[in-house]
């Protein structure tokens, strides 16, 4: 863990401070700061199921748990291996384990890196390409040297949008030297006006651009709002240091969002200004939202409704915990990985998804919803599921263009919320009949089918839980496992028993279950 | 109860369900379903086919010839069955529809860049960054698709040109909006027009009785986690699996089906993708689908770059029209003979027109000052030309029309309020098409002008 001694002692202070506040009941004893966080978050929760006049779902199991964490931390689902590994461990805190196991994994900085170019460059427009091509590879790096999130920030808004510091070549493929944080502004338009509605709406969770040509017809910004912003990231050669001129032909100058001018010394850039301002710890916005993307990341759901109108979510709302969470993310200097770990060694993060919507806001708020998979998640749990060679020379699935097609066709019915489902009958018919379900549900071809179904130390009860296990990181309940081998059993020859797995399999692949995690 | 069983039952039971919808003239598919409803005193559903130019056809070349003039070029102009109104000797089938065809010769547009020309065009918008408009098909589709539909609402036939469209489609509304693509790849004149939704047919090996026992086990397996989380995202994970069960059980109402046709209406469409488009596309709309677009682009290796002509324009477009001509008239004969043409709105466009004057290389340019589209069918007032662009061809002299009036005539003749505001996810409201913006009145049939 690399935060430094000062801001530890500092979280420790601002959280006991919390938990005076509301939660007396929790143990004050604890050193470790993590777990003071995951407590602290954990009575905050406790607390509002308890006014809601609501039990708190129940914790999940070790299988539940482990597929959850897998799929939120590295994109994947663990293999049959690993799921047997940890079920049968007698370890008291082996969740703790696998948590700070997978975030030090590689895979997680590419899954995270994924999840934070959606965020940034919502959509599926044609500029998805250049951020996934440019961005994203960027962004693994940071991810991987666990980069605080106010430098991240940093180097996102200053290394553009004047194009010095951007090294961008997109005629070259392989390791892509030209990913840089400067991908950002080519992805938004390299334009002040375009910057600053993006980089207001992803960091401060405010979304701006309606004040961009008349004033926002239902919040409190106006042209000057708007315009105040762009003009840091204005060119100083055309109006001057601090200045723009709008498409209108107006004159603005910077001003900090919410009415502050700034000033920018000669030696400085616009965007330096900007984002002293923007990161300092006063600005509770920058840390709220980036806290809020991370719950909603890690739960399906944000602290608060609306991510990006922060500005228009009711203070009472933020006050469940968002603000005050934002204010620890500060206070560890926006060490990203730590505040996952947090959150992901809270009670409150390992219970059980909602059965239903609940009826009021304040109900809802609470939910863990079921959350939709990405479509690279979809293509990695299937590879994992199928056991797929990853190589290429294998001309596996992922390499030979397979994936890069799946993940095209997914992303068309993608949404930008975890929680939505909306996958269209193309998308449905790829993963009932597409190339990889087909091959992977074959008896000639499947490496996971024949490894199941020809195993002689299986008998059909192990073969069955195997399947679960492979796909739906779980075992059958006993009703389950009874239709399955009553299934199996009524096939009257051997070959129709091998079909009946492969059947079995094919529709482990196409459940809910599997594309949705609960 | 074992699988086969429940198979057996299954299609038992589905062919009752059929009988039944017969019997009390609920809407099971198609015109028979339309004819239901007819009786019951309910206006019919409409439909659109969109015949997508793809690179901006030759308006001086089509349907606004320029005969005697240096910027004519040679082709000759003919007379057609309606009085007055002369077109392109190559569309000699289109001449004979031209009763039920009205030319608009006056449309005038500002952008000349293909992705952005073709947005503008199919969506009524100049593109923005803070919203993603629909295209014309999405917002249709929106309109006038059922709910209960076994197929899509809108689709989309071979016009995935990627040079010549951008930015998906349904923007706004959502993926539920989005075009059902069919791919079509070959040409050949004996393949069978290879228009197919992909993967909709089981792979080869898989036979179709283990298909059904895979959708039971499907049933079976998911049946614990349905109980268990009773959400929308669960709902909707089931009820596109239905779909898709029932597609693939009904192969699309064997939409697909083109080999069902007497082979000599095939011929007549002309065995290539875009004549055997147009037949799907009929066939498609006759089972309820709202939208059909099919695109006309590269025929063979001559014709590469659709219309885009910017060199041998004549030879190109001749080509073309050539493909162009009997689909098209075939597809107005066989709507009329079947009672479907009143109900269906048939629209010919591309993105821009094209240069009346010939460049150096017997091409023309991007031209959106003065171009043409065609209308006919459901709520269109046949026979006409519409607007003048004078003796060169170089302005519109009388009666202009802009982009976002043709989405809004559409919408007109279709029974569509144009100003019907849909919203964003910001919760912007925006009509479907600008405010302000007035269809074209004369191209209405009297009763769809009442209607407005």
């Amino acid at each position: 863990m690399n935060v430094p001694r000062a801001s530890l002692v500092l979280t420790f202070v601002l959280i006991n401070l919390c938990i005076r506040v509301d939660a007396d009941d929790v143990s004050s004893s604890t050193a470790d700061p993590q777990q003071r966080l995951s407590s602290w978050l954990d009575s905050r929760f406790e607390a509002r199921w308890k006014s809601n006049q609501v039990d708190p779902p129940a914790i999940v199991d070790d299988a539940a748990f482990l597929r959850r964490v897998y799929l939120d931390l590295c994109g994947t689902i663990p293999s049959v291996s690993q799921a047997r590994d940890f079920l049968a461990n007698r370890t008291v805190n082996k969740r703790e384990q696998v948590i700070d196991q997978l975030l030090a994994d590689p895979r997680s900085s590419r899954h995270l890196a994924r999840v934070w170019r959606r965020m940034m460059v919502p959509g599926n427009g044609p500029e998805t390409t250049v951020a996934t091509q440019l961005l994203e590879p960027w962004l693994v790096s940071q991810f991987a040297a666990n980069t605080h999130y106010n430098e991240l920030a940093r180097q996102v808004l200053v290394t553009s949008p004047d194009g010095s510091m951007m090294r961008l070549n997109p005629g070259q493929d392989g390791e892509n030297p030209s990913a840089s944080a400067g991908a950002y502004a080519m992805v938004v338009g390299q334009t002040p006006d375009s910057m600053a509605g993006a980089s207001t709406r992803f960091f401060l969770g405010v979304s701006l651009n309606c004040a961009k040509c008349h004033d926002h017809p239902f919040a409190k910004w106006k042209q000057q709002d708007f315009w105040g912003m762009a003009a840091f990231f204005a060119n100083p050669e055309a109006t001057g240091m601090g200045r723009i001129r709008s498409d209108k032909g107006r004159e603005y100058a910077a001003v900090f969002l919410g009415g502050e001018k700034a000033t920018i010394r000669p030696d400085q850039r616009g965007t330096e200004v900007l984002v002293n301002w923007m990161t300092s710890r006063d600005n509770l916005n920058f840390a709220a939202t980036a806290v809020n993307r991370i719950w909603q990341h890690l739960y399906g759901r944000g602290a608060v409704s609306e991510i990006d109108d922060l500005d228009r979510v009711p203070a009472e709302e933020r006050s469940f915990f968002l603000d005050d969470l934002g204010r620890s993310f500060a206070t560890v200097d926006y060490d990203l990985r730590w505040l996952m770990a947090s959150l992901c060694k809270s009670r409150t993060y390992q219970r059980e998804a909602a059965s239903k919507a609940g009826s009021s806001p304040a109900e809802v708020i609470t939910q863990r919803p079921l959350k939709t998979l990405l479509p690279e998640q979809v293509f990695d749990a299937l590879e994992q599921a199928l056991n797929l060679p990853i190589g290429k020379a294998d001309d596996s699935p992922r390499m030979n263009g397979t994936r890069v097609q799946m993940v095209a066709k997914l992303n068309e019915s993608t949404t930008n919320h975890p929680d939505e489902f909306r996958s269209g009958i193309p998308q449905v018919l790829l993963l009932m009949h597409g190339s990889m379900i087909s091959n992977a549900t074959d008896l000639e071809t499947s490496r996971t089918l024949r490894a199941v179904v020809e195993a002689p130390f299986f008998d059909p009860q192990e073969k069955i839980e195997t399947l679960y296990l492979a796909t739906l990181t779980r075992k059958p309940r006993s009703q389950e496992l009874q239709s399955m081998l009553e299934f199996v059993r009524e096939q009257p020859e051997l070959q129709q028993q091998k079909q009946a797995y492969a059947d079995i399999f094919w529709a482990l692949l196409n459940s809910p279950e599997f594309v949705l995690s609960p | 109860m074992t699988v086969t069983s429940f198979f057996d039952d299954f299609h038992r039971r589905d062919f009752f369900r059929m009988c039944l919808a017969g019997a009390t003239g609920a809407s099971c598919s198609g015109w028979l379903g339309k004819l239901a409803r007819a009786a019951e005193g309910a206006p019919p559903p409409k439909a659109c086919i969109l015949l997508w130019m793809p690179g901006g056809p030759s308006q001086t070349d089509t349907f606004d010839l320029k005969s005697g003039h240096k910027n004519g070029g040679p082709f000759k102009e003919i007379e057609t069955a309606a009085p007055g109104v002369r077109i392109s000797e190559h569309l000699p089938g289109l001449a004979k529809e031209m009763k039920d065809l009205t030319i608009i010769r006056s449309l005038t547009t500002t952008e000349g860049d293909h992705g952005r020309a073709a947005n503008i065009m199919l969506t009524g918008y100049k593109e923005q960054e803070a919203v993603k408009y629909p295209v014309l098909g999405s917002l249709v589709a929106k309109e006038l698709g059922q709910p209960d539909n076994e197929l899509p609402n809108y689709v989309s036939i071979s016009s995935t040109n990627s040079i010549f469209r951008s930015t998906a489609d349904e923007g706004f509304l959502g993926p539920q909006y989005a075009p059902l693509s069919v791919s079509g790849n070959s040409n050949s004149p004996q393949a069978r027009a290879n228009m197919a939704i992909e993967f909709l047919a089981p792979p080869r090996r898989i036979a179709r009785s283990q298909t059904e026992t895979r959708f039971r086990m499907l049933q079976v397996v998911q049946r614990d986690f349905a109980e268990r989380f009773e959400t929308d995202s669960v709902a909707t994970h089931r009820s596109n699996y239905e779909k898709a069960e029932r597609l693939v059980r009904s192969q699309a109402k064997n939409a697909f089906k083109l080999d069902e046709e007497p082979s000599s209406l095939r011929e007549a469409y002309g065995r290539n993708r875009f004549g055997q488009g147009c037949l799907l596309a009929r066939r498609l709309v006759e089972r309820g689908v709202p939208f059909v677009e099919v695109a006309l682009s590269g025929t063979n290796a001559r014709t590469a770059a659709s219309w885009d002509t910017h060199q041998d324009n004549f030879d190109q477009v001749k080509l073309l029209s050539q493909v162009l001509d009997p689909a098209w008239s075939t597809l107005m004969r066989d709507l009329r003979e079947r009672g479907m043409l009143e109900n269906t709105l048939v629209v010919w466009m591309g993105e821009f027109g094209r240069t009346p004057v010939i460049n150096e290389m017997g091409g023309r340019d991007h031209f959106p000052l003065a171009w043409s589209t065609v209308l006919g069918g459901a709520g269109i007032q046949g026979g006409q030309a519409y607007g003048d662009t004078g003796p060169d061809g170089m302005r519109v002299v009388d009666k202009p029309v802009k982009g976002p009036q043709l989405i809004a005539t559409i919408c007109s003749a279709l029974g569509i309020d144009p100003q019907k505001e849909n919203f964003t996810d910001e919760g912007r409201p925006i009509p479907i098409v600008e405010r302000g913006t007035v269809p074209v009145h004369e191209l209405l049939t009297t009763r769809s002008k009442t209607t407005l």
